[in-house]
């Protein structure tokens, strides 16, 4: 523990890490221009009084029960996401490009999802392997000729990016289905204006309070009768899933009703409601539940969760489902690297963001670079998430990369492989050390879609996004099951708004 | 209201209240074993009776434990098997009132995870051991603490009036439970025929009636409203039938009369209308039974009321639930818990485990 003397600055004396991008401050140490407010501020705090904010901070969380649960405490204890005050910054300009980029992806995979279940014109051209579609255990053949109310498919996206060493952003990964953590967002934006009021009173930070009234125009747009005579719902799975807080926090601030599975009836080809006045017709549901659970006559027989009969009544055009059932295909590991070509198949643009450059297993030259170097790679099996099936080929054993070799070349459309990516960093207050450290950090964008009258689907971008960090010392995991942490996301005001 | 967060209200309010009411109960009882001169089976095995528990008592335990105050305590305080122990209830509440935080006011839920918390402490346990009086007075204050909570924090709107409903109907079968406890002696002192051992039957009675009024917490006002003086018939009187005690059955029957019709207005009554009528039916009942009550009839007055209130509960139900408006569809399964029948209280079963689910 390095003692520092009173009053001393923050980011003085803070060391940003050799080999990675820093968000707050240049290859100097001098803050980067967009980030100036945040460093001015950061620059008139010692280590005492930054600490009494962040203790402020956490205590109003626990407050409020911004919490998530955990699944294995039978006394059903709630812990609250930690939360580090020293923001990160994105520039206006970067960030016009990047909702740019991000309106492009999602309206090349709205197309894609509407081709692949409909007259799938990218697998007769080859922009996508058809084998890559077919094996997807997120593809639902049965859904195919389906056309969803309101023409949307991806409502809400939540779309990874991360920035490599030379300060490019890149897309890591897109989540089409039932993306969460934007209730932290909302939260610690919250905090922040309450801890570092002066900062946010300068004027200088987009908004992001306006999300939840966004989200339920969007979702009224999308139903099969007129936006102001629709009932909305949330759908959970109920109090034990973990981001159950978010539901319930997203429903109370658009006004809507919370509601699980068995709130639900379908009768003949209407969705309704059970309510103390008797059924009301539903509109549109927000469901935060995964395809198998929606409708255990379509997905699961043998399960007796969800809401027969929903899926009927979607594929009648009866009722909107946000997001679109068997969106998953289009944010499967196998398909993401084709995901360019989407864009200029679709669109004829060049992709405008960047994504991670990947070695297609099922590729021949591809498949021969990855079991040369597997000692250099991550290797990803395509149909798990959460770092299962996963080989990290620097630190893995001999044993281990010659598992992954016999893999690969067994079943090799089950594989991609990338190199890894030195996450950006973010300084980050160190409680123990009482000072700020670099810790890496990505960036979770929030992007809606409503209905638009001609055309293709309108698109809003949530000003920031959640940064995810990770607050453990050299670690890159930034999930906050694993020790991860948020951080508020200020996008810099452009001159003209 | 969404059916489903309407059932969970209703049973915040029917939990709270039975673990209340069970608190009472045992606190009141062991009192009175202490002051009336009664075998301790009389004292005792009425409070497993009551309960509708006595045949998985007996099985337990055997006929003879109903004698055994500690058995029974322990029994209707802690034993998970028991449907309607103090556990189970303070258990129930503190389930549903989760599934509708959104619905109840911070502070509601935070005093009865509070007292959920406490109740399954070692500290709680160890209390138990060494004052248990402190134990049931502690149970009693938290619920009312939560009860008190509801009706000062909460919206006044349907979903208080269904919480509200259940913490009355709730009552109104506690009450009459624990009135029919004792019911051949009330019969006997109505009857003024005491017998030959009428010295010790009063002893006895007027002991029984003053912890019954204790129990119904109706100790002070009886005594106000009858300056005093102790009589069977005026104590089940005074329990069954004074409008301005807010425990007597009359007057927890007219109050969920009004609460109903604010719950369904007269244009919603082909939804609400069963549990009205029927409710409005034992109203009308009650006061004729108050202008003609026949001692011998106590007993078959309270098992109307008991089947009634069980009937009424299960229509409040369909009708929160809105079945009655879809006939063709099945009524989902009750989330947390089920009704029983005549002079056997709802079985407080586990809430179901919520689906699985794996957000990405």
């Amino acid at each position: 523990m390095v003692p520092e003397p009173e009053g001393s600055l923050l980011l003085k004396g803070y060391g940003a890490l050799p080999g990675a991008y820093d968000e707050l401050v240049d290859e100097t140490g001098a803050p980067r221009p967009h980030a100036r407010v945040a460093a001015d501020m950061l620059n008139g705090l010692s280590p005492e009084g930054f600490q009494r904010c962040q203790s402020l901070a956490e205590l109003s969380l626990v407050q409020q029960g911004v919490t998530f649960s955990v699944y294995s405490d039978q006394r059903g204890t709630e812990k609250v996401m930690p939360v580090c005050l020293v923001p990160r910054v994105m520039g206006a300009a970067e960030w016009a490009r990047v909702e740019r980029g991000l309106v492009q992806r999602l309206t090349a995979l709205d197309l894609f999802l509407d081709d692949v279940y409909g007259d799938q014109r990218t697998l007769r051209e080859g922009v996508v392997p058809g084998e890559m579609v077919e094996k997807s255990k997120s593809f639902v053949p049965r859904l195919r000729g389906i056309k969803p109310a309101g023409g949307v498919r991806i409502h809400i996206a939540g779309v990874d990016l991360i920035r490599d060493p030379a300060g490019t952003l890149r897309v890591l990964e897109d989540n089409l289905r039932t993306p969460s953590g934007v209730s932290y967002v909302l939260e610690n934006r919250q905090v922040t204006k309450r801890v570092f009021q002066h900062a946010m009173e300068s004027g200088s930070v987009r908004r992001v309070d306006d999300y939840p009234s966004q989200l339920a125009e969007a979702l009224r747009s999308v139903s099969p009768v007129d936006p102001d005579e629709s009932t909305v719902v949330v759908l959970t799975p109920g109090p034990f899933n973990s981001a159950y807080f978010e539901h319930s926090f997203l429903a109370r601030s658009m006004g809507l009703e919370l509601v699980e599975a068995s709130d639900l009836v379908v009768d003949g080809d209407d969705v309704f409601v059970r309510t103390t006045m008797g059924p009301r017709r539903v509109h549109v549901i927000y469901r935060r539940t995964d395809d198998a659970y929606i409708d255990p006559e379509f997905f699961r027989p043998d399960s007796l969760l969800g809401v027969p009969g929903l899926m009927r009544a979607w594929a009648k055009g009866r009722v909107a489902l946000a997001n679109a059932p068997g969106n998953g295909v289009a944010d499967d590991k196998a398909i993401y690297p084709f995901v360019p070509d989407l864009i200029r198949f679709f669109l004829s643009e060049e992709p405008i963001i960047e994504q991670v450059p990947t070695f297609v297993c099922a590729r021949r030259d591809d498949r021969q670079y990855v079991v040369e170097h597997l000692d250099q790679l991550v290797v990803k099996a395509v149909d798990e998430a959460g770092g299962y099936g996963m080989l990290m080929g620097p630190q893995a054993s001999v044993a281990e990369r010659e598992k992954f070799r016999e893999l690969v070349l067994a079943e090799p459309r089950k594989y991609i492989a990338q190199h890894r990516v030195e996450l950006s960093t973010c300084p980050t207050w160190v409680p123990e050390r009482r000072r700020l450290e670099p810790r890496r950090v990505d960036l979770r964008p929030f992007v809606l879609a409503s209905r638009s009258s001609a055309g293709p689907p309108t698109r809003w971008v949530l000003p920031g996004g959640l940064t995810r960090v990770a607050l453990r010392e050299g670690s890159y995991v930034v999930n906050s099951s694993q020790g991860g942490g948020s951080k508020d996301t200020w996008v810099q005001m452009s001159s003209s708004s | 209201m969404i059916s489903r967060v309407a059932d969970h209200c209703f049973w915040v309010g029917r939990y709270l209240d039975r673990a209340e009411s069970t608190a009472r109960l045992l606190q009141v009882t062991r009192s009175l074993a202490f002051d009336a001169e009664m075998p301790t089976t009389a004292v005792w095995r009425p409070v497993v009776t009551v309960s509708g528990q006595y045949e998985d008592f007996a099985e337990r335990f055997g006929d003879r434990a109903a004698g055994m105050g500690d058995v029974v305590q322990r029994y209707m305080t802690w034993a998970p098997e028991n449907a309607v122990s103090i556990r189970n209830s303070i258990w129930g509440a503190r389930e549903s009132a989760r599934s509708v935080r959104e619905v109840l006011s911070l502070d509601i839920w935070q005093a009865t995870n509070e007292l959920y918390l406490w109740f399954v402490s070692e500290e709680a346990q160890k209390q138990f051991q060494v004052d248990r009086d402190d134990v049931y007075r502690q149970i009693r204050r938290q619920t009312q603490l939560s009860l008190g909570l509801v009706r000062s924090t909460m919206l006044h709107d349907t979903p208080m009036d269904i919480l509200w409903l259940g913490v009355l109907l709730e009552r109104i079968g506690q009450t009459a439970r624990i009135l029919d406890m004792h019911h051949y002696l009330l019969d006997a002192d109505v009857d003024k025929n005491v017998g030959a051992d009428a010295g010790k039957h009063q002893i006895v009675q007027t002991s029984l009636w003053l912890s019954l009024l204790r129990t119904c917490s109706g100790f002070e006002a009886f005594m106000r409203v009858h300056k005093g003086r102790v009589t069977g018939h005026d104590a089940v009187e005074f329990l069954l039938f004074e409008e301005r005690f807010p425990r007597s059955l009359r007057y927890c029957v007219r109050s969920a009369v009004a609460l109903v019709r604010r719950i369904w207005p007269e244009q919603l009554a082909s939804i609400g209308g069963a549990p009205l009528a029927r409710l409005a039916a034992l109203d009308d009942w009650l006061g004729e039974r108050k202008r003609d009550l026949l001692p011998s009839s106590i007993h078959d007055l309270l098992t109307h009321v008991v089947d009634e209130v069980a009937a009424t509960c299960s229509e409040t139900r369909q009708a929160i639930s809105g079945a009655t408006l879809l006939p063709e569809i099945e009524t989902a399964e009750p989330e947390v818990a089920r009704e029983g029948q005549s002079q056997s209280q709802g079985a407080a079963e586990a809430p179901k485990a919520a689906p699985p689910s794996t957000p990405q």
